[in-house]
């Protein structure tokens, strides 16, 4: 029979073993049962390709205005280039906002109550839930960029680091999002309604298929679009989500280039500010 | 200087609207005492053991546990506390395993001891083939076994027990208390068990009954059947006219739905002198001596119902569902 070591009873060790064990705990947690599920994983692969492949090669032709027969102004991106991104945000969208039934899957079947007597603190708990829906989305974001080179984009090494970081910023920032809407919703069904009518909304709006100015040089944008529909672009946070990975992956801004990580850096704090109060009520 | 009790629960109130769940309930369980709260359905059982272990807070009152106040600490006070919970609360989506080793970790055990804990407990509760097995594939007696060891991977002293038998057939139950009995002969521990089953508590130390959110008694099983205990005569009688006349003679009947008649008894003498007279008009009779049903009957004026338990029904009908939202 082995030993077993006496461990010294000092009470920083014995916290900081409590918080990290935790947190890698729950982590691990949601990590495995996103791996154990298959239905997701299918989601995460069909989705890009469907975007990428199909949308992306399909509408191609037309980003261009080479259809009328005369070239009215030269864009340096093909289609499948542009929507490249806003499809990684779409990905991580999904999948952060989905990890959130975890949740409510939690509440429903008792496991919850499991985690909140135990001695880790809510914040614990509630960043381990984050982090863990936060990693599987940022597979799933990965998955998509895997399909890189179909789009022809060219990454240095220090484009995809930068890019991954950007992408685990949203990732987190969108999977407490998923905490929050998931706090005030007590079926399945009704959260899958409900995550449709946010993401699919958020993502049209974020200039993710069409650029705010199809010359993309920024002159003509009212001309163009009409003005509630500029203003839908520009108000939703997913926008800048969307301009910032652009920005890594394509070397594209329709705005300021510090916009993008800034407002991603906004949405983590809120998002995560708001799960918080949420959670501590639960 | 005498330890101080495992449990003080001083004057706890809760209301949920303007229902009265606890009304000033006070009590102590001492150390290693194995502590039986008994009550029908909605009597504040689970309310009150929601409170012990911090999960809800009570509107009025304190609970502290090994002299903590763990309504100001709940957190560390979490650390001695097992509980096994009425409603399932493993994740079956994990292995026996992952969900000990879970727990485990999310209670701060070290490794060695976590890993030697977790085989200890599932030998105890005889699970060892069934270590890696998804916990959806095990049966809810299993379930339950499997709570009981997660609740004791971690240092407890205390450990709550909501219902830890209820829905689960005779034999698994059997099992359920051989498991307790043997814990507590292996350890120091502190049991509070909540039920409905009245034969389960005859082998408690002490039995708290509570009805109507109040605590109506509270002693040894035999002290309890010695002062509130009465020898019950369960009648069927042959006609209603029969049922009538047994109901005018003896004030303090109780009548059941399938017609028995529960005639409270001051002795053997009474029983013979019900037998004389109704002898050859009843169809059934059954002395029953002095036990803690009815114990129960006397206290709260009715009988323990063993009631389907909504709740928890409908949420095992919906796991067996799945659906594409459930992951």
């Amino acid at each position: 029979m082995k030993n077993v070591a006496i461990v010294p009873d000092d009470r920083l060790g014995r916290a900081i073993r409590l918080q990290v064990g935790g947190l890698y705990a729950i982590w691990f947690r949601e990590v495995k049962r996103a791996v154990r599920d298959r239905g997701q994983l299918l989601g995460g692969v069909s989705r890009p390709l469907l975007w990428v492949l199909v949308m992306g090669i399909g509408l191609n032709p037309y980003f261009r205005g080479e259809i009328y027969g005369e070239v009215r102004f030269v864009v340096p991106y093909t289609y499948l280039q542009f929507i490249f991104p806003a499809v990684i945000a779409l990905n991580i969208m999904y999948t952060s906002v989905q990890s959130a039934v975890s949740v409510i899957w939690d509440r429903q079947f008792g496991f919850l109550r499991e985690v909140l007597v135990s001695p880790l603190p809510r914040a614990t708990i509630l960043l381990g839930k984050v982090l863990g829906g936060a990693t599987v989305a940022l597979f799933h974001g990965c998955l998509v960029l895997m399909l890189a080179q179909f789009a022809d984009l060219s990454l240095s090494l220090g484009d995809i680091a930068w890019g991954l970081l950007l992408m685990a910023l949203l990732a987190f920032g969108l999977t407490s999002l998923g905490i929050v809407i998931a706090g005030h919703i007590r079926s399945f069904e009704g959260f899958g309604v409900f995550s449709n009518a946010v993401i699919l909304p958020l993502y049209f709006t974020s200039s993710s298929v069409f650029p705010l100015d199809p010359s993309l040089t920024g002159a003509q944008t009212s001309v163009i679009y009409p003005e509630w529909l500029v203003f839908l672009v520009r108000i939703n946070p997913m926008t800048y989500a969307v301009d910032a990975l652009r920005g890594a992956f394509i070397h594209f801004h329709q705005f300021e280039p510090w916009m993008g990580p800034a407002v991603l850096v906004g949405m983590v704090v809120v998002f995560f500010a708001l799960a918080l109060r949420g959670f501590s009520k639960a | 200087m005498t330890p101080d009790p495992a449990i003080q629960v001083g004057a706890v109130s809760k209301r949920y609207g303007r229902t009265v769940a606890l009304n000033d309930i006070s009590f102590d369980v001492k150390r290693q005492e194995l502590f039986a709260l008994l009550g029908p359905n909605g009597a504040g059982k689970t309310t009150l053991l929601h409170i012990l272990c911090t999960i809800l807070q009570p509107d009025s009152g304190t609970v502290r546990i090994g002299g903590l106040d763990v309504i100001a600490h709940p957190t560390r006070g979490r650390r001695d506390v097992g509980v096994v919970f009425q409603e399932p609360s493993l994740d079956d989506r994990l292995t026996v395993y992952e969900n000990l080793n879970f727990h485990g970790l999310v209670y701060g055990v070290p490794r060695r001891l976590r890993w030697q804990r977790i085989d200890e407990m599932i030998e105890l509760v005889e699970l060892t083939e069934w270590r890696e097995k998804l916990v959806r594939t095990l049966s809810s007696g299993m379930k339950r076994r499997v709570e009981i060891a997660r609740a004791l991977i971690h240092d407890s002293r205390i450990l709550f027990l909501d219902e830890p038998t209820v829905g689960l057939d005779a034999q698994s139950r059997e099992r359920i208390w051989q498991y307790v009995g043997r814990l507590r002969s292996q350890r120091e521990l502190t049991v509070v068990v909540t039920t409905h089953y009245i034969e389960e508590v005859e082998a408690c130390d002490r039995v708290c009954v509570i009805d109507r959110g109040e605590i109506l008694a509270m002693d040894t099983p035999a002290a309890l059947k010695a002062a509130h205990g009465q020898q019950l005569l369960r009648v069927v009688p042959r006609e209603d006219a029969t049922a009538a006349e047994i109901i005018a003679a003896y004030p303090d009947t109780t009548v059941r739905r399938d017609a028995e008649i529960i005639v409270k008894s001051s002795g053997d003498a009474l029983a013979e002198a019900f037998l004389s007279r109704y002898g050859s008009r009843i169809r059934r009779l059954s002395v029953e001596e002095p036990s803690l049903e009815s114990v129960f009957l006397a206290l709260t004026g009715r009988e323990i119902r063993d009631q389907a338990a909504g709740a928890r029904e409908r949420t095992l009908a919906f796991g067996r569902q799945g659906g594409e939202h459930t992951r």
